[in-house]
């Protein structure tokens, strides 16, 4: 099914969504989510259409920012960090305990977080790799950068 | 034997504009689909981004002085606003309305013009992007996906083949590959040649050309170079307007009247409603607007 790799990729942040397969479109194994106006544009041979929602490359699903923004409005597990994390995130960096002001899901080590700022805007994902409401870990990585916004700058060079 | 510049810049001359330096101001334009202008203004004033309103432009701001580069905070990843140079902010900004229309972006590489489309037109209707280069298709590609663009389809595509697409479209952006000007590149006079010119004035006729035969039913074409030589300007409009039935429609724009005496030819009074913008705060830049004429 078209869309699997893009729920179960949801549903490992913990959110269950429901896609209609019939405006899901796939081209060289990148999926892109239409509405009935674009659909009999991509009859023919296009390179872009609607809205991106990820890649799968390897057998691997590489989820698109757009689609982790939609996962953000659908209350997926996350963490919301400081200013300062924020931008280093988005510089590539991983995250510190003491910068997570806070997190919802279950926080658990080997889970995926969509990672927010302050303003709940999602930055991108990453990885939980310690406990999220222990205090001794405050000054280890807590979330490993798996993917974040910087990347629109890092594929131009 | 004259210079490249010398050749060049006594043309401007005899086009009536003494050579001044440029001074092109940075420029970026809020999305207003995507961000409310008020706060991406206070936040960006909060990073150490002082701008100015552009005065011709509803959603366009100079950058004044920054601490950061405005090509990489947060608020453009995020897709808030682009970094648009601003005399190439105004030919979207021309067409009548865009919600709900079928619109075509001829050359849309690298997507600056197509994003502030998709934002025109609020993400409704469809907007069909073309362009022949896979390499800027990708940027294309990257920039519709970090402004959350939804309601486009970018096709690997000479614009001279967009009949193919078998649509006839409300409204067409022909932003043109040009000689370019020397305001926008420093090394412009010792790279570009009036063989160059003559041959990009060809390739843009046979693109507008074939743009009228996609154009639907009171459609509208702008058309757009930021060449500052006739041949790419007035003289393609001047052909345009005799050759494929088309009008110059009037537009409310920045810049100075389009030329209607080109080297002692006499051109069609209607070039006059062209508009014409030469390097100064901005870069240089041509740009009309056009309809089937409604002559017989």
């Amino acid at each position: 099914m078209k869309a699997k790799a893009i729920t179960n990729f949801a549903a490992q942040l913990g959110v269950e969504i429901a896609l209609n397969a019939d405006f899901i479109v796939e081209r060289n194994g990148r999926y892109f989510l239409i509405n009935s106006a674009l659909k009999s544009f991509v009859a023919r041979d296009y390179y872009y259409a609607g809205i991106f929602l990820g890649k799968v490359k390897g057998g691997k699903f590489f989820p698109s920012f757009n689609l982790l923004g939609m996962l953000a409005k659908q209350e997926a597990n996350r963490v919301v960090v400081d200013s300062k994390a924020a931008w280093l995130f988005v510089c590539g960096r991983d995250i510190l305990g003491k910068s997570v002001q806070r997190f919802y899901g279950s926080g658990k080590r080997n889970t995926n977080v969509l990672v927010l700022n302050e303003f709940a805007e999602c930055l991108g994902f990453g990885r939980i790799v310690a406990n999220l409401s222990s205090s001794s870990t405050k000054n280890e990585i807590a979330v490993k950068n798996v993917s974040d916004i910087g990347d629109f700058l890092r594929r131009e060079r | 034997m004259m210079s490249s510049k010398d050749f060049f810049l006594s043309r401007y001359e005899k086009l009536g504009w003494q050579y001044q330096e440029p001074n092109v101001k940075q420029a970026i334009r809020i999305n207003k689909t995507n961000a409310k202008s008020k706060q991406i203004l206070e936040r960006l004033g909060r990073s150490g981004v002082e701008l100015e309103k552009v005065p011709f432009l509803e959603q366009g701001y100079w950058v004044e002085n920054s601490k950061v580069s405005v090509g990489a905070t947060a608020e453009y990843l995020l897709g808030y606003y682009s970094v648009q140079e601003a005399a190439a902010q105004i030919p979207a900004t021309l067409f009548t309305s865009l919600k709900g229309k079928r619109v075509l972006d001829a050359a849309a590489a690298p997507g600056g013009k197509t994003v502030q489309l998709a934002d025109l037109m609020e993400y409704s209707g469809i907007l069909a992007a073309l362009d022949v280069d896979k390499r800027r298709v990708n940027a294309l590609s990257n920039h519709l996906e970090r402004c959350h663009v939804r309601n486009c389809v970018v096709f690997l595509l000479d614009a001279r083949l967009a009949g193919q697409l078998k649509v006839q479209f409300d409204r067409v952006l022909l932003d043109l590959p040009c000689s370019g000007n020397f305001a926008s590149d420093r090394e412009w006079f010792s790279r570009r040649t009036f063989e160059d010119v003559e041959r990009n004035a060809k390739l843009q006729r046979e693109i507008l050309a074939k743009a009228v035969d996609c154009l639907g039913t009171d459609g509208e074409i702008v058309y757009s170079t930021c060449s500052l030589e006739p041949e790419e300007d007035e003289l393609n409009i001047d052909w345009a307007i005799r050759s494929l039935n088309l009008e110059i429609q009037e537009v409310n724009s920045y810049g100075q009247n389009g030329l209607t005496n080109i080297f002692g030819k006499q051109l069609d009074p209607s070039i006059k409603r062209c508009r014409r913008i030469w390097p100064g705060e901005t870069q240089g830049f041509f740009v009309c607007k056009l309809k089937r004429s409604t002559k017989p």
